[in-house]
């Protein structure tokens, strides 16, 4: 408890402005559909577009509230920005302090190897959970102004909960990875390479005949491919969430727990 | 009966795979006695922070067995709450207070009081109200000094631990060991300043290539070196009765203005000396403490010669 304490406190500016500036970009999205949403003209000329594109870029439906927020808002700004911030948090928990050279002071103390790594990632899980509930809030609170009430609370709720574990996932990605290598650059990278293939799994790869199936692999498919904004909780892509992120930080704790630490630079 | 603070038999660390790895220790014997002040001397790269990351189980060795504390300190969380450390280059995030970062690591072990911490800052005159990334290198170590000691471990890990402070802050340190010492704390320290380990050490072992190659008791030590004197007579004198005498070495006598001076190496016991110049009148007499740091070298420059 002293560490994961401690680890929010410390990361406490960085997390926050995180927050803040992942809700600020949603609700300025949310914010635009009144004018996007009901603009027949602008839905004619994505209806317009070639289907292939549409599927990439979640263009289908543009004319709905549910369609315009699962493109738009929730489509790809907001979980790249949600899976940058969780992937900068992931690295640093372990293998950024460690580079830094500070995480010999805290392993000198009477703090075993999981209890810290643990701590950390719970942390680093209570600060992406902390980004979706600001999110939420933010949304259920220019819900009617903005006229998007057609979206019910269950279902808002159920995309941000959503959100919040597609975060996680890639949190515990670059977490595993830095805690099992020690190494920040792996941590940054690895998580990197992932978060961009699980996009181009869910979006160009589909579109090539036969790589259908490399969709229901990825992330981002397990996040919005359900389309929880329509149809609520989709328990089984979060239990697939969840179980990616498990494996992820089960692994690298393993790992950590048996290697040398490093010195840092 | 109680087990040595620190035990290491056939302590083998090689670092990176067969090809391209390092051996950094190759057969580490070492014993470290309870309340024992140690003092740990070898050039750079001979394996000293090697020892001390594998005592606080930063790093596992490749073989041989380690007790610290009577203990394997292999994920053994309880002893590491008796130990204090503190690495030469202390390291800690700069985003807090003096005062935020020693509570969280007193929190670590259960609690330290405010008190304690605030006694210790104001002896080493440290400001515990400012961020740590505003502090000098000098007194940010102050800060590695203060949650070192301030639990009271039963073992004190220093690895160099004055690089970066004052003359002021170095003597202030030396009190902090030596009080340890006296309260029955084991410190265990590897130092490249003499002066430091000459005031604190009791036994010193020296690290030369992974091995240890000697250890001696620093009384012992200080007994047997050679010490310089020079001795001023009011009239001439004669060498050969100085030269004669079996404690004296490299004996030679100038003859100035006034009279001569004498200059020799003395091993042993002064007497046979004084009893020499007594018969001339002496007007000046002058023998150093004996320097620990050129027996020191001897070992460090062959150290497989015992």
């Amino acid at each position: 408890m002293t560490v994961f304490r401690k680890h929010l406190t410390d990361n406490r500016r960085g997390f926050l402005g995180w927050a803040l500036a992942i809700t600020a970009v949603a609700v300025m999205y949310s914010s635009l559909w009144p004018v996007l949403g009901d603009n027949a003209g602008l839905t004619n000329a994505i209806n317009g577009f070639p289907a292939a594109m549409r599927d990439a870029f979640h263009l289908d439906d543009y004319g709905t509230a549910p369609g315009y927020f699962g493109s738009s808002v929730f489509g790809l700004v907001v979980p790249v920005l949600v899976a940058v911030f969780a992937i900068a948090a992931g690295t640093r928990a372990v293998a950024g302090d460690e580079e830094a050279g500070t995480l010999d002071l805290v392993m000198a103390h009477p703090v075993g190897r999981v209890r810290l790594a643990v701590s950390r990632l719970l942390a680093v899980v209570a600060a992406v959970a902390g980004t979706g509930l600001v999110l939420l809030l933010a949304e259920l609170a220019i819900r009617v102004p903005a006229r998007f009430s057609s979206i019910s609370v269950l279902n808002l709720t159920a995309i941000c909960v959503q959100l919040v574990l597609f975060g996680v996932c890639f949190a515990a990605m670059a977490f595993g990875i830095g805690a099992g290598t020690g190494r920040r650059l792996h941590a940054i990278v690895g998580g990197a390479y992932l978060a961009l293939a699980s996009y181009l799994c869910d979006s160009f790869l589909p579109q090539i005949k036969g790589l259908g199936w490399l969709q229901s692999l990825s992330p981002f498919d397990w996040y919005l491919g359900g389309e929880p904004l329509r149809h609520g909780f989709q328990w089984f892509h979060c239990a697939l969430l969840v179980g990616t992120a498990l494996c992820f930080a089960g692994a690298g704790i393993w790992g950590f727990s048996r290697r040398d630490l490093g010195q840092g630079g | 009966m109680v087990e040595p603070a620190v035990e290491a038999a056939g302590l083998v660390k090689r670092y990176g795979n067969a090809r391209t790895g390092r051996t950094a220790l190759s057969g580490l014997d070492l014993t470290v006695d309870r309340g024992e002040v140690f003092g740990f001397l070898g050039p750079n790269g001979a394996g000293k922070t090697t020892t001390i990351r594998l005592l606080l189980d930063l790093i596992r060795p490749t073989s041989g067995t380690l007790r610290v504390l009577g203990a394997d300190p292999r994920d053994a969380v309880a002893t590491r709450g008796r130990i204090g450390y503190l690495a030469g280059d202390f390291r800690i995030d700069g985003r807090q207070t003096g005062r935020e970062a020693l509570t969280y690591l007193g929190d670590l072990r259960g609690g330290v009081p405010a008190a304690r911490i605030g006694e210790l800052a104001e002896r080493l005159d440290l400001d515990l109200g400012r961020r740590i990334s505003t502090l000098s290198k000098g007194n940010r170590q102050k800060v590695g000094v203060v949650q070192a000691f301030m639990h009271r471990p039963e073992l004190l890990v220093l690895d160099e631990p004055t690089s970066g402070l004052d003359p002021f802050l170095q003597q202030r340190f030396v009190e902090l060991v030596r009080e340890a010492g006296a309260d029955g704390q084991t410190v265990f320290m590897s130092s490249h300043v003499m002066s430091e380990v000459q005031q604190t050490c009791h036994r010193v072992g020296i690290i030369r290539e992974g091995r240890l190659v000697t250890v001696a008791d620093v009384d012992a030590l200080r007994s047997q070196a050679r010490r310089k004197v020079e001795i001023v007579f009011a009239g001439s004198v004669d060498p050969a009765a100085f030269e004669a005498l079996p404690q004296l070495q490299n004996v030679t006598v100038e003859q100035t203005a006034g009279g001569s001076v004498l200059h020799a190496l003395l091993a042993g016991s002064p007497d046979g000396l004084v009893k020499a110049a007594a018969r001339y009148q002496v007007t000046s007499l002058l023998a150093e403490e004996p320097e620990l740091e050129e027996i020191f070298f001897t070992f460090y420059e062959r150290g497989d010669q015992k």
